[in-house]
């Protein structure tokens, strides 16, 4: 009988984590809807909160920790566990306009016992979206979930650049690591935030 | 970004092409690859010297920021070819 490979072991040790991640997205699904009920219940007409909810999928988690690995290649004498990956239950918020989010990162902060800040970074250091992780004892105590607080431009490009390229060429993902693509897709952010802040500008002068 | 751009040019000049599925620069010719890692990690002059310099044997020669194991290096150089 062939030996395992890491891949087959890391499939098991999925679908044993799957009840687990499920109750943790459902949790963290639920509670950020009811935390952002009363900023939801007073937007202007031109302000949006979407909530967005996924569990990572089998392939993709292992794609995941392979790409840790320089050569993307699991050396099989070592050993992985998905219980490494803090987003296997994962909760986006979709924020429009960018002057919402400090409200929300503080109605959501109780969502985890205790939340470990991990900001996702432009190539300039700037922070580009939130992202927290941590436990919810009440849906499991070994699988952690993840939530990203992220301006909508920014979110929705993501959204768009992940179903366009990355998920049904999964070995494209690294394709954005060259200095070329990371130098366009820093433009592309720029202009994103750009849009956004001088829309928000508007916004404001015309209440005034 | 300069600096990734310089390298990028440097790794083109001596022939390296990007492989999506290892996220490697490799040359054929030359039997050498460049994690992107490494790239993003060492300072341009480093990864000039590191092209010009001759592999010391007819396998590959791997440029990783952590030495892989011999496991990974044998399995490497057999998807490679």
């Amino acid at each position: 009988m062939p030996e395992r490979t890491v891949e087959d072991r890391l499939r098991e040790e999925y679908f044993d984590l799957l009840p687990d991640i499920r109750h943790v997205v459902e949790h963290m699904k639920a509670e950020t809807r009811h935390r952002l009920l009363a900023i939801s219940g007073r937007l202007d007409k031109h302000e949006q909160i979407k909530v967005d909810s996924r569990i990572k999928e089998c392939e993709s988690a292992l794609d995941k920790l392979r790409r840790r690995e320089q050569g993307r290649i699991f050396d099989q004498e070592k050993s992985y566990t998905l219980k490494d990956l803090k987003d296997l239950a994962g909760v986006r918020v979709l924020v429009f306009p960018r002057s919402r989010l400090e409200e929300i990162d503080i109605a959501l902060r109780p969502i985890f016992e205790s939340r470990t800040a991990d900001p996702i970074l432009g190539d300039g250091g700037e922070t580009l979206a939130l992202k927290y992780w941590g436990y919810c004892p009440e849906a499991s105590s070994k699988v952690p979930g993840e939530y990203q607080i992220v301006p909508m431009l920014t979110g929705l490009f993501w959204t768009v650049e992940h179903s366009a390229i990355y998920k049904p060429s999964p070995r494209y993902k690294d394709a954005v690591r060259t200095p070329q693509m990371q130098a366009l897709r820093q433009k592309v952010l720029e202009a994103l935030g750009a849009f956004e802040e001088e829309f928000e500008r508007l916004v404001r002068d015309e209440k005034s | 970004m300069k600096d990734l751009a310089r390298k990028e040019q440097a790794l083109r000049d001596a022939g390296y092409k990007y492989h999506f599925d290892r996220a490697l620069y490799l040359n054929r010719t030359a039997k050498k690859a460049f994690s992107i890692e490494f790239i993003e990690d060492k300072p341009a002059d480093e990864l000039e010297q590191k092209i010009a310099e001759d592999a010391p044997g007819p396998g590959w020669h791997f440029f990783f920021t952590k030495e892989p194991s011999d496991a990974v290096q044998r399995e490497l150089s057999r998807v490679l070819g």
